[in-house]
């Protein structure tokens, strides 16, 4: 056989659809044809790439929107077309979400000073205004942050972890949220995205500490890793002893631990 | 899901539990975003509850459920393409305890498998990875069962080219070294 006869057995030979006969002749062709072998290969080679498991709060939002879809609306459901049609809606969704209603504020307020400005150019601005109007901003993003990050929608959480950090100074209510984030979210990813957001505020003794504290609480290895790194970065000394006592902690993965030695080794 | 069609919506749970994590993996490998393809979960779900009436009884549920997960992933591109304001941590680089080589060859499959084009991805990823038959991709895509054979044949090539420029323009080094794997051709589950 050449390499177009067997191409067009090969689909099925990767599906193990060959009967014996067939699949001895791909493979003694695969013996002889490089180029074919490295398909096969390539097939194989795919699952390296590991099979993923959703978080367990998936469920729960699955039984949330199940209770709360009405059953009223059960008459209604005679589309055809398996949904396209719904996402014609999806700008106007949009719009009523926490980000479009921050969008929307955002820019009449930005509209407002702009026409403000204009109709008042011979006034000079008062630093205090701005001031005011700034500060007025600044609570709008925090309110928005705040709202979005008890959002159920993953994504959405991550959002609300980028506006809280926006701010050089953070707001003790959204740090109490980004640490409650930190500790409790189901997301491994905005977990991270909420000690990111921690970050740059080393500064403070509390954030520090909070993040000390975040240490003993996760089991996610890839979180416990980005947390050592960031005491390691922050070099609180005080953070030695207290990783001193999670490498005792049982069970504990030997990247981890490993990482821990190494973080110890810095702060000393 | 006859019983759901017929009104008996709780029962959507079984089916959440059969499906929630193949959809998942489909979403995960086409978006290489865990959050996202979260969403996308939960949205398919909403869908198949919604527009529940539109299944006909005596064909294939999962057929019908991955055409309402194509519209979903196509409605949320439409949404978001080109933007992508958060860098989640790449899926490939789940597990520490994988050997470094590992992590890198899978994160590297990955990387090549997002430059496929979407449509070819999208073959791949159902046929390698969702294990659907060929004729249920057909039905899927509208087209014969042949037509998908070759397409997917096609998109392997064209992912072996990208791997290998990413690997640095060898031949078949890591290539080789897969041929002596045992790993048989279904998905290694972890």
């Amino acid at each position: 056989m050449n390499c177009e006869q067997i191409a067009l057995l090969l689909s099925d030979y990767l599906h193990e659809g060959l009967n014996s006969e067939q699949s001895e002749e791909v493979q003694q062709h695969c013996e002889r044809c490089g180029d074919c072998a490295q398909d096969v290969a390539m097939w194989k080679k795919l699952a390296l790439l590991p099979a993923e498991q959703p978080s367990p709060e998936s469920r729960a939002r699955f039984e949330a929107m199940l209770h709360a879809y009405p059953s009223a609306t059960a008459a209604e459901q005679t589309i055809p077309d398996t949904g396209r049609g719904a996402s014609r809606w999806a700008f106007f969704e949009w719009l009523r979400s926490s980000l479009g209603a921050a969008a929307w504020s955002v820019a009449l307020l930005v509209v407002g000073v702009f026409i403000g400005s204009r109709f008042n150019s011979s006034t000079p601005s008062h630093p205090e205004e701005l001031t005011a109007m700034h500060a007025e901003m600044t609570s709008m993003r925090q309110l928005v942050a705040l709202s979005m990050l008890q959002q159920q929608s993953a994504s959405e959480r991550l959002q609300g972890v980028s506006w809280s950090g926006r701010e050089a100074q953070l707001d003790p209510q959204v740090q109490a949220a980004l640490m409650r984030t930190l500790r409790n979210d189901g997301s491994v990813d905005v977990r991270l995205a909420a000690l990111d957001a921690l970050s740059r505020h080393g500064s403070q003794p509390q954030i520090r500490k909070g993040v000390v504290d975040a240490l003993q609480e996760q089991q996610s290895p890839l979180v416990q890793v980005a947390l050592i790194d960031q005491l390691a970065e922050w070099r609180d000394p005080d953070a030695a002893q207290r990783l001193r006592n999670f490498q005792q902690t049982a069970n504990l993965n030997p990247a981890v631990r490993q990482r821990a030695e190494w973080a110890i080794s810095k702060l000393q | 899901m006859l019983h759901v069609r017929n009104g008996e919506v709780g029962l959507l749970g079984v089916l959440f539990d059969r499906y929630q994590t193949p959809l998942y993996n489909f979403y995960t490998k086409m978006t290489q975003d865990r959050a996202v393809s979260e969403d996308l979960v939960q949205e398919v779900f909403l869908r198949i509850l919604r527009y529940r009436q539109s299944y006909r009884p005596g064909t294939s549920f999962r057929t019908w459920m991955y055409q309402i997960a194509r519209n979903t992933r196509f409605d949320q591109v439409r949404k978001t393409h080109p933007e992508t304001p958060f860098a989640s941590e790449p899926v490939a680089s789940a597990s520490l305890s994988d050997s470094v080589q590992q992590l890198q060859e899978a994160a590297m499959l990955q990387r090549a498998l997002m430059q496929l084009p979407e449509d070819k991805r999208e073959l791949l990823v159902l046929s390698r990875f969702q294990e659907l038959k060929y004729d249920e991709i057909a039905r899927l895509l509208g087209c014969e069962v042949g037509a998908v054979k070759v397409r997917v044949h096609r998109a392997l090539q064209q992912l072996r080219e990208i791997f290998q420029q990413l690997e640095g323009g060898g031949p078949a080094s890591g290539l080789d070294r897969a041929m002596g794997d045992a790993l048989p051709p279904t998905r290694r589950l972890q």
